[in-house]
């Protein structure tokens, strides 16, 4: 129909055939979040842009191989993410996520949720303090699917393990957190 | 006050994130015709030469990263890193090569045919790798003690080592990182392309179903050709000649 953006599967039947314009369009619609993810494991933008950049490419060689009706973004997070997780070792260093707020940010954003609105400044920032003194693990599998807002399928191809395990995993950094902010009250 | 999962939810439009950068992928040439469920294109898709992707593509930033294929990230590096000693452990817990087994055990657990090569005869052990520790199809490795004319490795401790692999596309089972000394070929097994690394110890590190490196602490490996072998990655390593090494591939 005119007008209306094509689906994903739509999509990547015509790169299958050799369209590149369509696949550029499938990069256009998941940048952002490949490059988060990536970000999310490498802690750099730089890192985090290299990893994207090389996973959409892979992805594209890998295409054939797509299943028809499968999910495309958990296919591709899993290979830029270990793409990232490569760029991540292969650095060298330690990586450690820093979660940051963002300047100025007000509840009252016209761009912002009601649950925002619920939530006061202080009160984010001691949150975001929580989570940041919180290990690697704990921090990531909790930054994934609330910040990231992926799946459980997602989070578990971004971070490289089983389904099954983000859910133990998160549902204990959940704990965690909630014994810290109860040990320290939020305002 | 609100729970802490609608706090966390609440929270996502606050979190600051780096500029989505305008990602500008170079999309190289595809072989067209290759359809899911073809076992051939498959297993030629699986080490398909990733060496126009490069020459489309700008090299990144600390390091260049250059694919083998789709199961091989090789990772080129100034100066290799030390690894950690080995622990004086027995052979498969120290190469990180799985559980001890026989042949026959081994090619009873995987769907696949494990190939053989003749030139080297009966392997002296056999080991076997599968998940969560190794690649979702498995990883069989057989080792070669002592072979006439190929010195036993002062890395390996052996002759050879034959390690073979699979499992989905996008898994990828070795990462090597390869420093300026050391040189990476393209040759060809079976008429599809391989690769040879030689000239001078490389990072070599096994990686699981979950795309995790398996173990901390990379080990050094010596001399290594990889090449696909009917959908399966084959890695034969050792202090050998590229001949003897091409010699061994066309023997499975």
């Amino acid at each position: 129909m005119e007008g209306r953006p094509a689906d994903d599967s739509d999509l990547i039947s015509r790169a299958q055939r050799g369209e590149t314009a369509a696949y550029e369009e499938i990069v256009q619609r998941y940048q952002q979040v490949a490059f988060r993810t990536a970000y999310v494991i490498t802690g750099t933008a730089a890192d985090a842009e290299d990893a994207a950049q090389e996973g959409f490419v892979k992805a594209y060689r890998a295409l054939d191989r797509f299943r028809p009706g499968a999910e495309w973004r958990p296919w591709l997070l899993r290979i830029v993410a270990n793409e990232a997780r490569n760029r991540a070792r292969s650095s060298g260093r330690r990586h450690h996520l820093e979660l940051r707020l963002i300047e100025g940010f007000r509840p009252g954003d016209a761009a912002q949720s009601p649950e925002a609105v619920a939530i006061a400044s202080d009160e984010r920032r001691r949150l975001i303090a929580l989570l940041n003194a919180m290990v690697d693990e704990d921090r990531l599998v909790i930054a994934s699917r609330y910040f990231l807002e992926l799946s459980g399928e997602e989070t578990a191809a971004a971070l490289g393990i089983p389904e099954g395990t983000v859910k133990s995993r998160l549902s204990r950094a959940l704990a965690r957190l909630r014994a810290q902010v109860e040990e320290a009250p939020l305002a | 006050m609100p729970d802490l999962e609608d706090q966390l939810t609440a929270l996502a439009g606050a979190i600051e994130w780096p500029t989505t950068p305008r990602l500008r992928v170079s999309l190289p040439a595809r072989r067209g015709g290759l359809g899911w469920g073809r076992p051939l294109a498959y297993a030629a898709a699986a080490v398909v030469l990733i060496v126009a992707v490069l020459l489309a593509y700008t090299p990144t930033r600390d390091a260049i990263a250059a694919w083998v294929n789709l199961h091989v990230t090789i990772n080129r590096v100034q100066q290799v890193p030390t690894p950690s000693p080995r622990p004086s452990a027995a052979l498969g817990e120290r190469l990180g090569l799985g559980t001890p087994t026989t042949l026959n055990q081994a090619q009873a657990r995987l769907a696949w045919q494990v190939g053989v090569p003749s030139m080297l005869g009966g392997p002296d052990e056999v080991y076997l790798q599968q998940p969560p520790t190794g690649p979702s199809g498995g990883e069989v490795t057989l080792v070669y003690a002592q072979r006439t004319d190929i010195p036993v490795s002062g890395l390996t401790g052996v002759s050879v080592l034959v390690t073979e692999a699979r499992g989905r596309v996008d898994e990828i089972f070795f990462q090597k990182t390869v420093g300026s000394e050391a040189t990476v070929e393209q040759v060809t097994v079976g008429g599809h392309p391989a690769y040879w690394i030689s000239g001078h110890p490389h990072d070599f590190a096994f990686v699981d179903a979950n795309g995790n490196v398996y173990g901390e602490s990379l080990r050094l490996a010596t001399n290594t050709l990889i090449f696909d072998h009917n959908g399966t990655i084959v890695r034969i390593e050792g202090d050998m000649t590229r001949a003897q090494a091409l010699q061994i591939a066309n023997s499975i």
